[in-house]
């Protein structure tokens, strides 16, 4: 019964693929290629599909590893402005490399996101621990700063560097290549796994720091490994394909209505649907409107924003 | 001494003294409470039992250690903390609660997670997801968790606050069971003195002194809850006239 849910999502992921080779610019049916056609999937699609998956998978986790360690089903990467902290350092390396150095692109937007989750935290804290509704407005607060930041150093750059720059702000995987993939999946690896080793903790943390500390754990000890999960995955991810909102938002939630909210099965769950919904967001965003690309990022933005509202709605617990 | 002890424990928060000079154990298969006004230090005492603070003075041992100095599952196997607030914001099922309780705990021997379902009489709930039960159930499920950690010392902070009556009796005559059969010792504060009648023994904290520790038929005299809770005469009138009729 447990696997269930894994094997559906696996099924999807699979049609999501398949959907993915097949639609974009140009349809075409994936087991009958003429060369040309074998030349875009292979060169074009292929490597934006992995981009998407390994993106996706991160952010998701991410997003996961967030709600849970600071009881907020509201938070992740984005929302929280670590996004925006690892673009904006990730965009400095961009912009003085000219996107040459492929491991410093990928080190600078661990130091954003670190960076920003320390000042998010330090100011979405009170006397009594972390509030959280006070973290969620410094990470909205702080996304902003950077965000502006990012814009003013884009606008002061020389052109070349400045659309590169700019495909980062929305989340544009239209120039994925798999030059950053190996140092992007290195960081993401580490931090899922440094994640799954914590999972107990993570169940723990969510329950309270009191809990936590009554079932055995060392909460700020666990808070901070797992942050630093999440520093990792955000900036494998802004690496990757810049700023994408939402997946890291709803795909913990998605995953928690099919298997329920222990993190053993919800962080690796997380990991494949986040990958799915960004590769469809992609898909979606490629196909939809031929020949305009609409960005990813957009796509998600367009249904993850309203689903936000929703949850802000409903209250949040 | 086995079990918890708290020996000559003064603790402050800032400047303003919380917990003076507290002293006092738990036996083996007692069921004390903790009483006293608003701000007595009730829920301080607790930390400083589950070694979440660290007493400015005095020593706090279990099982004839600093109760800090234990690793967090050395301690988790031995005494289990239910804080007041318990607030889940993530849909986690009665089911997985149990055996984060369970993991916690490392000792042989501890319960199965049905088996402690059993025992709080939630094994047909446990599929649910916490927000779908009701509060008491919620109140047994959070019990079942620190049971499932195997350790003979429960630590409850209010775990009766908020409950119906019915539930506060359900809840209470477990706890008493759990103390006869198991021999767990469980000290637990509470507001209403009423429940408190039932209890074997209790602790009486007065801007955290201990005003008094014994029977509850002894205690819970007109002129001693006037003075634990600082009430006005008529007050004590009023309670010396209700206890010919209802204690």
């Amino acid at each position: 019964m447990k696997r269930h849910p894994l094997f559906i999502m696996l099924g999807c992921l699979v049609v999501v693929l398949l959907l993915s080779l097949s639609l974009g610019q140009q349809t075409v049916n994936i087991f009958d290629l003429d060369p040309l056609q074998l030349k875009i999937v292979l060169e074009l699609r292929l490597p934006r599909i992995v981009v998407a998956l390994l993106m996706g998978a991160a952010l998701g986790v991410a997003g996961a590893i967030l709600q849970g360690v600071f009881r907020n089903p509201l938070a992740d990467p984005y929302v929280l402005g670590t996004s925006s902290g690892a673009a904006l350092a990730a965009a400095f390396g961009l912009l003085a490399t000219q996107g040459a150095a492929v491991w410093l692109v990928p080190c600078l937007a661990l130091i954003g996101a670190l960076t920003t989750s320390a000042v998010v935290v330090f100011l979405g804290r009170d006397a009594w621990g972390v509030r959280a509704e006070r973290l969620l407005l410094a990470g909205v607060g702080i996304g902003f700063f950077l965000s502006a930041i990012l814009m003013l150093v884009m606008s002061l750059a020389q052109a070349d560097g400045v659309k590169r720059a700019l495909l980062w702000m929305a989340g544009d995987l239209a120039g994925a290549d798999w030059a950053l993939v190996p140092a992007a999946a290195v960081l993401m690896l580490t931090g899922f796994l440094l994640a799954m080793s914590r999972r107990r903790a993570l169940n723990a943390l969510s329950l309270g720091d009191e809990l936590a500390f009554g079932l055995g754990f060392e909460p700020g000890r666990e808070r901070m490994l797992l942050v630093l999960a999440a520093a990792l995955l955000t900036a494998a991810a802004v690496a990757l394909g810049g700023i994408v909102g939402f997946v890291g938002l709803m795909v913990p939630h998605g995953v928690r209505v099919l298997v329920g909210a222990d993190a053993r099965r919800v962080l690796p769950l997380s990991a494949v649907g986040g990958g799915m919904l960004l590769c469809l967001a992609d898909t979606v965003g490629r196909s939809a409107l031929p020949p305009v690309e609409i960005p990813a990022g957009v796509v998600t933005a367009l249904i993850g924003a309203p689903w936000f509202l929703v949850m802000l709605r409903r209250g949040i617990r | 001494m086995s079990g918890l002890v708290f020996e000559q424990v003064s603790f402050s928060y800032g400047q303003a003294a919380c917990i003076r000079r507290f002293s006092a154990s738990l036996t083996k298969g007692e069921l004390v409470g903790l009483i006293g006004a608003n701000g007595s230090g009730k829920s301080t005492l607790l930390r400083l039992g589950a070694g979440l603070l660290s007493p400015d003075q005095g020593q706090v041992t279990l099982d004839n250690r600093p109760v800090r100095s234990w690793r967090g599952h050395e301690r988790a196997s031995r005494l289990s903390y239910l804080p007041q607030s318990l607030e889940v914001p993530l849909p986690f099922r009665v089911l997985e609660l149990v055996e984060m309780g369970r993991a916690a705990g490392r000792h042989q021997g501890r319960l199965s997670a049905v088996e402690v379902l059993d025992m709080v009489g939630l094994a047909d709930k446990s599929g649910l997801p916490l927000a779908e039960i009701s509060g008491g159930e919620r109140q047994r499920a959070f019990l079942a968790m620190t049971l499932a950690q195997g350790g003979s010392t429960l630590l409850l902070d209010e775990p009766l606050a908020g409950l119906d009556l019915r539930y506060q009796y359900e809840l209470l005559a477990l706890l008493q069971q759990l103390c006869r059969q198991q021999g767990l010792s469980i000290l637990l504060s509470l507001h209403d003195l009423m429940l408190a009648r039932d209890l074997d023994r209790l602790l009486v904290l007065r801007q955290g002194e201990l005003l008094a520790d014994g029977l509850p038929g002894e205690l819970l005299q007109p002129e001693l809850i006037c003075r634990t809770f600082d009430l006005d005469p008529a007050a004590q009138r009023s309670l010396a006239w209700q206890q010919a009729g209802r204690w």
